[in-house]
This record gives structure tokens, sequence and C-alpha cells, in this order.
């Protein structure tokens, strides 16, 4: 490899770290605020247009939220100042670990290997029985 | 004789134009987003990706002047017509390199890295594939050594075509005056191409002239009424550089292994290619937008007659 190139590469390199530096300073991502209810099903209807939600879960720290859509389950992250979302059984997100209040989905995605969103319990507790609402 | 490389010669304008644009968004006069993370990730590729071209460079080089040697016509690299002429077939080139990349996915797997970012900056310009060379695309660029463009000739123009690529990844520039926005590609024509808008999906393939994508009716202008969402259909969960790089190539692999007999399928299928029609790609996500938006007239025209 010649000097020439070496030289280029450390050069761009160094101006990469100062460009990322440069980034960090200005504080120009984009806006956004802790999810809530609303916003959470308009992220999720952007990703599952026309999809139904029966229930959702919004983290308590407002970076996900976590929907139960007939036998899927929509789930939603930040990443960054943005979001990602992806579906998996609902079986699955039943089963997730729930740990130090947060439940960690294995996705077994190489774009997404898992999802991690703070609830305060989970799984979340069965609908009272119809006998049990007659009482 | 040292080749003339426009890349190297407009890196220089690279690094001050991201300062401008991130300098102008802080002091409130331009519209731009940087994210720390995503922009480490983007500039990154860009670093990496000059390396990782060296390793395919050779073969792609060798490839061009063997082709040449048996070319049908002598074209001066002096001449002006020779210059014009290369311009437009590298550009119509480019155009079909662009759409392959998209609709086929053994080639979306080395492109998709350009299009993971949520953002669309003039860092994005940079993250650049590192799989490029390997999956061969270069060769679509040897009838031009054929028809007896030299190899020096096609690579100079190939450099401008990127470089002119560059300026138009930014949000900053809203629109361009109607001529420029008819005949050349913009940063309006380009957010649409970046953008995960089911109505936007693969549109715009356009290098320099957009005259290519009305030509072959893949043209569709940015609206108003529907702003661009940047990224994938299926964004990424991570900003780890080689999962971005190569994750695409993994899929492809895992799913080959999982079900070999449909492994043509996979991977020179449109990206998102599945046998049980699982898995959703462009065309489905079109049509079922289409579908939802022809059930939602109806409703609206009762609105309004109400």
């Amino acid at each position: 490899m010649n000097q020439a190139f070496l030289i280029q590469t450390a050069a761009s390199a160094a101006a990469v770290a100062v460009l990322v530096g440069l980034a960090a300073w200005a504080k120009i991502a984009k806006p956004g605020s802790p999810l809530d209810d609303a916003r959470a099903r308009a992220l999720l209807a952007e990703d599952f247009p026309g999809r139904t939600i029966d229930e959702l879960w919004v983290a308590v720290d407002g970076k996900g939220a976590l929907a139960k859509s007939g036998a899927t389950a929509l789930l939603l992250c930040e990443l960054g100042d943005g979001y990602v979302c992806r579906q998996i059984p609902w079986a699955q997100a039943l089963a997730a670990s729930f740990k130090d209040g947060r439940i960690t989905v294995n996705l077994a995605d190489v774009g997404a290997p898992k999802a991690v969103i703070a609830l305060t319990a989970w799984p979340p507790k069965p609908p009272p029985a119809p006998t049990d609402l007659a009482a | 004789m040292k080749a003339l490389d426009p890349v190297t010669l407009a890196t220089p304008f690279f690094i001050l134009s991201i300062i401008g644009e991130i300098v102008l968004a802080r002091l409130g006069k331009a519209k731009a987003n940087y994210e720390t993370k995503d922009t480490a990730v983007s500039l990154g590729m860009g670093l990496l990706s000059g390396s990782a071209g060296l390793l395919t460079a050779g073969a792609a080089a060798a490839a061009s002047i063997w082709v040449y040697k048996y070319h049908l016509f002598n074209i001066p690299m002096t001449a002006v017509w020779a210059w014009v002429a290369v311009f437009l077939l590298e550009d119509l080139t480019y155009y079909w390199f662009h759409r392959l990349s998209h609709e086929r996915r053994f080639w979306w797997a080395a492109h998709v890295n350009h299009h993971s970012s949520q953002h669309y900056n003039l860092s994005t310009a940079l993250r650049q594939t590192w799989t490029g060379g390997i999956a061969g695309t270069w060769a679509l660029w040897l009838p031009l050594a054929f028809l007896g463009f030299p190899p020096a000739m096609i690579a100079i123009q190939k450099g401008i075509s990127l470089v002119y690529q560059y300026w138009i990844h930014t949000e900053a520039i809203r629109r361009l005056p109607r001529w420029f926005e008819a005949v050349f590609n913009t940063p309006s024509h380009h957010r649409v191409h970046h953008a995960r808008n089911p109505r936007y999906l693969d549109r715009n393939y356009a290098g320099i002239l957009i005259i290519w994508d009305r030509m072959f009716r893949t043209f569709q202008p940015e609206l108003d009424e529907e702003p661009c969402r940047y990224g994938l259909v299926k964004n990424l969960g991570t900003f780890n550089i080689v999962r971005v790089a190569f994750h695409e190539w993994i899929g492809i692999a895992q799913d080959v292994v999982r079900q070999p007999r449909h492994a043509l399928g996979y991977i020179f299928g449109p990206p998102g290619w599945s046998p049980d029609g699982s898995r959703e790609t462009s065309a489905t996500l079109k049509a079922e937008w289409e579908a939802r938006q022809a059930a939602e007239l109806p409703k609206t025209r009762v609105d309004i007659a109400a």
C-alpha cells in the first residue's frame, strides 16, 4: 500500500472524526419527545397501515411500545432520533424475558437483533373472565 | 500518468459542505437533521468504502481494459462529441445499474446500506457500499469500453456522476427552477428515491438526468401533501456498521440455507420475495397502498357530498 493512500485515508479519518464531533455539538437531531399513546399509534400505523390495535403498552421511559394486533405483536423501539418497527407472533412476545423492568425480545433478525422495551410488568394480566364481571 | 479522479478532487468540497449544512441547520438557516451515531455510520461507511473498493478495482479495471482491446470504434478522448456521448451513455447505464440494484435482491444487498439511514442529509450521500465490487455491477459499464470509449474516460465520467449525486442528498434545497427539475436529478427528485412511503418506493433511479425515469416510467414527483419518510421498509435496529454493511447478504444466506430449493428466488427475486408470498416486496406494498387509497376515495366523496 503506498504512502499517499495511507496519508489520504488518515486525513479522511480525521475529517470524519471532526464532522461527527460537529454533528454532536450542533444538537440538530430530529425533535422528539417521549412516546405517548397517540404518537405510538401513529408510528405503528406508518409501518403497519390498516392494522387494528387491540391493546397498546407504551414504554415507561417513552422509548418504545408494544401492541397486540390479533395474533401478532407489533414492536416499536427508539433508535437514535428515529424508530424501528417489527412484528412477531403474539405468543413469542408473551414468552419474552422480563427483567429489571424491561422485556427483551430476540428478533432473530440481523438488521434488528433484539427489542428492549421498559414496561411496568410483563406479561399483561389476562382480562377478567365474564363471570367475574357479572359478580 | 496519474489518472484524474473527480471523487478525490471533490473530497474537500464534501467536507466543507457538510460543515456548512450542519452550521446552517444549527443557526436555523437551513433544514437538516443530523444524529450523531447515524452520521458516524454514514461517514464511516464512506471512509471504508474506498478501501473495500480497492479489493475489486483491479479486476474491474483489468476487465475494462481487456474489453477495450476489442472495441468497435475509435473514440478520441479529446473530442467534445465523445464527452457528450459518454455523458449520456454512462448516465443511461447508471439508471439501469441503479434500477437493478433496487429490483433484484443480490444487487440490493450491496446497495441497501446507502438507503439505511432514517436521515437525508449530505452525510447520507457518503453512506456508500462496501460490497458493490463483489456484486459485480461494474460489468454493466463494460459495453461502453466495447463501443470504444477509453476506460479512463468511462472512469472519469463515473466519478463526475458520483460527485453530481452528492449534493442532491439534502433537505436544505427545496425545489429548483422548473426547467432544471424537468431535465436533471435534483434534491427533490432524490428525496423521493430515498423515501419509504409506498407511493415513493422504487422511483427516480436517475444519476444526473431525470429524463431516463420519465422515459422508462419510473418518475414520481415529490408531493407536498406526502412528506418523505426516509429509510428502509424495515428500518435497521442497530448502528453497528458491520451489520449495516452486511445484513442483507446474511439475510440471503440464511434464507438459502433454510430453503435451498428456493435459492434462485431468494437471490435474484425482488427484495422481500418469498416462495409463499408471506413477505412484502415493493410491488405488494404499493398494491396494498393503492387498494387502501381506492377504498378511502369513495368514503371521501361521501363525506364531501354530505
